[in-house]
């Protein structure tokens, strides 16, 4: 079958298996390779992709699901203040949940520039980190909202 | 004065990682790669007997590898090469690696190995570590399952127990912990324009890989290259071997790229695990809080293979103090084959399971003795110059000032 989407700005028209999951268009067909599955059961939230503006694991989203539909993956991230506020807080180590953090951090931001601790904790629920602790994520998403209000320059 | 220390350092890897350009292995395509997919013990303790041919026969299969496949050595183990490449006779733990089915793609691999048909034998299997200790209990590697005892002597306990007020004895158990790192286990191997054996795989020893790899292969080292790309988490669950050994051979019988990539469930039951353990504690005082005596036994559930076993119970017994003076000691750390998963390194290496033991242990003497948590610990805590069980002399510590702070709270 073949499905239309929009995937970064850019537009597909791409012919897939029904059984393709969303996670492997983005990775095998369109070499987004920077989407990650480390569980594959919605779980972790590493392959988490924005879907029509939220936040969706892509492991559970059928490929056809996406047809017609505006993904953003973290190569299409332009938010440079996340990324920054990410490595000055030292929220990036194995940098296995990086990408979905950041989606998921980015998600919440563009719709709260002003979001509380539980707000943020809240936000990244979905997504697992088995190196930081989360304190030091919960931290550099706590920056990048201060820069984006204009608080502080980086 | 320091160029780093005592500075925030952007980490080397960071933009990377936050553009989501790191390459870990699953993230490496070849043109004309094939994909592996292993096939695993359904029982802990049997006898097999393995017929690939049905799998041979699907449209697709290159080829399905066993341990007549294996050019040179079938073993491994970082410690004691008990680990076999693929199991030739009896299988020991749930998931030990049988065949490595090889396909153009990973969805034909997947279904030729449920086709590789296994004739199970099974065998009485031991999974209590204690009970593996009798005599009578099943072999899990047709010898004694206890492979490892580390003792410490100091002083004399049963004299100091005699002169004890209080003695306090409790039995700890810890259970198994898997690291559980985000990024499951993948790799691809080929062979480069010199004919070099390459595996790329997020592994934590890539020297060690290198030489396993290649006595697999019956090559000299240097004709096998390791090369780790990004790690996603590791936390010692990648110190033994996966993948590694079965993509080099696949690659270099076939003379083609091979990848395979671990989904999460096989990555529980292909890594190495944190030990569980039972701890036998007996500590004494006298009345004022100072301790006397301390009598341990930990027994360490090693699995079914060795890894890190002695390594992991000779530092449990080395911690099993804590951080405290304690004249007469005795203790004895067991490491025992079991046919459950194997338990290698993590995070602390024995240090860690050890101190729900005797920090519990100084709680309940704290409490008979009339004493607060912080009161008996400040009293045999290790100070400037203290003597550890094993002899030890202890220089800068600020063990008691940081006793102290935690009187605030």
């Amino acid at each position: 079958m073949k499905i239309e989407l929009n995937v970064n700005g850019k537009d597909y028209s791409i012919e897939i298996e029904e059984h393709l999951r969303l996670i492997d268009l983005l990775r095998d067909k369109l070499n987004l390779t920077g989407t990650k599955e480390g569980c594959g059961e919605g779980e972790c939230g590493a392959c988490t992709v924005i879907m029509d503006g939220r936040i969706v694991n892509s492991c559970l989203v059928m490929a056809f699901q996406a047809h017609k539909s505006k993904i953003i993956t973290i190569e299409g991230v332009e938010d440079e203040d996340i990324k920054n506020a990410f490595i000055e807080e030292g929220a990036v180590q194995c940098g296995f949940c990086t990408p979905g953090m950041i989606l998921a951090a980015k998600s919440l931001l563009d719709k709260n520039e002003n979001p509380s601790e539980q707000d943020i904790r809240e936000a990244i629920s979905g997504n697992l980190c088995r190196c930081t602790g989360y304190n030091k994520i919960v931290s550099a998403i706590k920056k990048a909202a201060e820069i984006k209000r204009g608080g502080r320059n980086v | 004065m320091f160029e780093f220390i005592g500075k925030n350092i952007k980490r080397i890897d960071a933009k990377d990682k936050v553009e989501g350009k790191a390459i870990y292995p699953q993230d490496i395509y070849i043109e004309g790669m094939l994909y592996g997919f292993t096939v695993r013990s359904k029982f802990p303790h049997a006898f097999i007997k393995v017929d690939v041919s049905e799998a041979e026969k699907v449209d697709g299969v290159v080829k399905v590898f066993t341990y007549k496949d294996v050019p040179g050595k079938n073993h491994h183990g970082v410690v004691l090469k008990d680990h076999e490449v693929f199991i030739s006779k009896k299988v020991k733990r749930i998931g030990d690696p049988i065949a490595f089915v090889v396909a153009k793609s990973k969805e034909i691999a997947e279904y030729a190995a449920s086709l590789v048909k296994v004739e199970y034998d099974i065998l009485p299997a031991v999974f209590d570590p204690e009970e593996a200790m009798r005599e009578n209990s099943p072999k899990v590697h047709d010898k004694d399952n206890v492979f490892y005892h580390f003792k410490i002597r100091k002083g004399d306990v049963e004299k100091a127990f005699k002169e004890c007020d209080v003695i306090v004895e409790n039995v700890y158990k810890v259970p198994m912990v898997d690291h559980a790192f985000l990024q499951p286990e993948a790799g691809v191997s080929y062979i480069d324009e010199d004919g070099k054996i390459v595996v790329i795989a997020s592994t934590q020893y890539p020297h060690f890989d290198q030489e396993e790899i290649a006595q697999a292969l019956g090559v000299s080292k240097d004709l096998v290259k390791v090369l780790t790309p990004a790690v996603g988490g590791a936390f010692g669950g990648r110190e033994d071997i996966t993948l590694q050994i079965h993509l080099a051979i696949a690659a270099f019988t076939l003379k083609r790229p091979v990848k395979a990539v671990y989904s999460r469930e096989e990555s529980f039951i292909a890594h190495s695990k944190r030990h569980a353990m039972k701890m036998y504690y007996k500590t004494g005082a006298t009345k004022d809080g100072k301790l006397l005596a301390l009598e341990a036994k930990i027994i360490g559930d090693s699995g079914a293979y060795a890894s890190w076993s002695m390594n992991v119970l000779r530092k449990a017994a080395v911690h099993a103090t804590g951080p405290y003076v304690v004249e007469n000691v005795k203790i004895d750390s067991f490491a025992v084959y079991t046919n459950n998963p194997f338990t290698g390194a993590m995070r602390g290496f024995g240090a860690t399971q050890v101190p729900i033991a005797y920090e519990q242990q100084m709680d309940i003497l704290a409490r008979k003795l009339g004493l607060s948590p912080i009161e008996i610990r400040l009293k045999n805590c290790f100070k400037e110059g203290s003597e550890t069980a094993t002899g030890q002399i202890l220089e800068k510590v600020a063990l008691e000032k940081c006793i102290e702070e935690l009187k605030r709270f």
